[in-house]
């Protein structure tokens, strides 16, 4: 049975997949992705941060949209094994 | 000397009341966004209220001590711990060589967390103060916000005073819907904006944009009435006038856009402000979630303000702490 897990915001703002909008997104569902790896950006306050991976795994699917606000510690996509 | 293990999201040395006496050179005053927590901290470790001390911003950062000394956080909860143990926020702590201090994430409501520092961060006096300007690279350290690496000079610690907490009946309360003092004007109605505009103004419960920051409080777009047709010689549309002073704390309103002014903000421009926070409720400012939080404008005149600045200044005293 697959662990399954969330990577979680740390801080509030607005949640981007991709580092600009003409890139594709950091990481997909399906992709294998290692501890560190950079999975999307949180905007605030006019600036962007590289929110990564706390443990490696598999992406099962993502729980924010492109461009969703977010709260610190909502749950951005679920890893598994 | 203070080291920095991970500087955060955005962290600043700041004191109080900042750069003051230069708006006719350009410079707003920077310092801390709240400087009630601020001063606060300061004062629980035995600092003088305005001492230089750090402003961390969303959460996150760690710092690691050469020395002995007292520190004390204020402010939001980022859940502070010294060597990995829980520490409570409003109190001052002892700390030895080799201790570190770390800040999490944000936990309810609030967006900053002041750290101060028994003898205060000794980094350059610039233009009369130790404040970080950083939009202008100005003072602080290295006029920037501190990053892994950097060692901060701390000033001699004094008369420092470990275990003490603000009295548990005077710590803040936080929240998501805030009430915030303003003044109404300089550029108000009858003569730029309509009564029912200033009505609006005052009631509406205004959203605070996610990229508002140190330097401006963006507020939602509304379509005013205007009293005006054009703003005449100064431009086409209403809200524009011939460049004038702004106060530390205005709501400028550029176009359909209020923005509130915040301490690192332009000093002049050619939009009108419609009213200005108290200088006793900007520390609000500092606490609000950006893109989450709301804001009410709850109107008073120059001698509530005048009132509020000074219950601030009495609550700013040691009669507000206690031992623990």
């Amino acid at each position: 049975m697959a662990q399954e897990r969330t990577i979680k915001s740390p801080l509030p703002g607005v949640f981007y997949r991709r580092p600009n909008p003409e890139s594709e997104p950091y990481v997909k569902e399906g992709d294998r992705i290692e501890a560190g790896t950079t999975i999307g950006l949180v905007g605030v306050m006019k600036s962007f941060h590289e929110i990564k991976a706390d443990s490696g795994g598999v992406v099962v699917r993502f729980l924010v949209e492109n461009e969703e606000p977010i709260r610190v510690g909502q749950d951005l996509l679920v890893l598994g094994d | 000397m203070l080291e920095v293990k991970s500087g955060g999201i955005e962290t600043t040395v700041q004191d109080y009341p900042g750069r003051v006496g230069l708006l006719d050179q350009g410079i707003f005053p920077a310092g801390p966004m709240d400087d009630l927590a601020f001063r606060m901290a300061n004062l629980l470790v035995g600092n003088d209220p305005g001492a230089a001390g750090l402003e961390v911003t969303a959460g996150g950062a760690e710092f690691a001590f050469t020395d002995n000394r007292v520190v004390a956080v204020c402010g939001a909860d980022m859940q502070p711990r010294i060597n990995g143990e829980p520490i409570e926020l409003w109190r001052s702590y002892e700390v030895k060589a080799g201790d570190t201090l770390t800040l999490g994430w944000l936990n309810g409501p609030g967006f900053r967390s002041y750290v101060a520092v028994s003898g205060g961060i000794d980094v350059p006096v610039v233009l009369g103060s130790r404040a970080t300007y950083a939009p202008g690279e100005i003072g602080g350290y290295e006029g920037r916000a501190l990053k892994e690496g950097d060692q901060l000079p701390l000033g001699n610690t004094g008369n420092a005073t470990p275990g003490r907490r603000v009295k548990p009946s005077l710590v803040p309360t936080y929240t998501s819907e805030w009430v915030v003092e303003a003044v109404r004007g300089p550029q108000a109605d009858p003569d730029y904006f309509t009564t029912e505009d200033m009505e609006f103004f005052f009631s509406h419960a205004w959203t605070l944009d996610r990229n508002s920051n140190r330097t401006g409080y963006r507020l939602d777009i509304h379509q005013w009435q205007w009293a005006r047709k054009t703003g005449g010689v100064a431009g086409g549309h209403p809200s524009n006038i011939l460049d004038n002073g702004y106060p530390v704390g205005a709501v400028n309103v550029a176009g359909d856009q209020p923005i509130i002014l915040t301490v690192d903000g332009p000093t002049l421009g050619g939009f009108v402000c419609c009213a200005v926070v108290a200088m006793g409720a900007m520390w609000k400012l500092g606490q609000m979630v950006p893109g989450w939080d709301k804001l009410r404008f709850k109107e008073v005149d120059i001698a509530q303000a005048a009132e509020l600045v000074q219950q601030m200044n009495q609550l700013i005293s040691e009669e507000s702490l206690e031992g623990v």
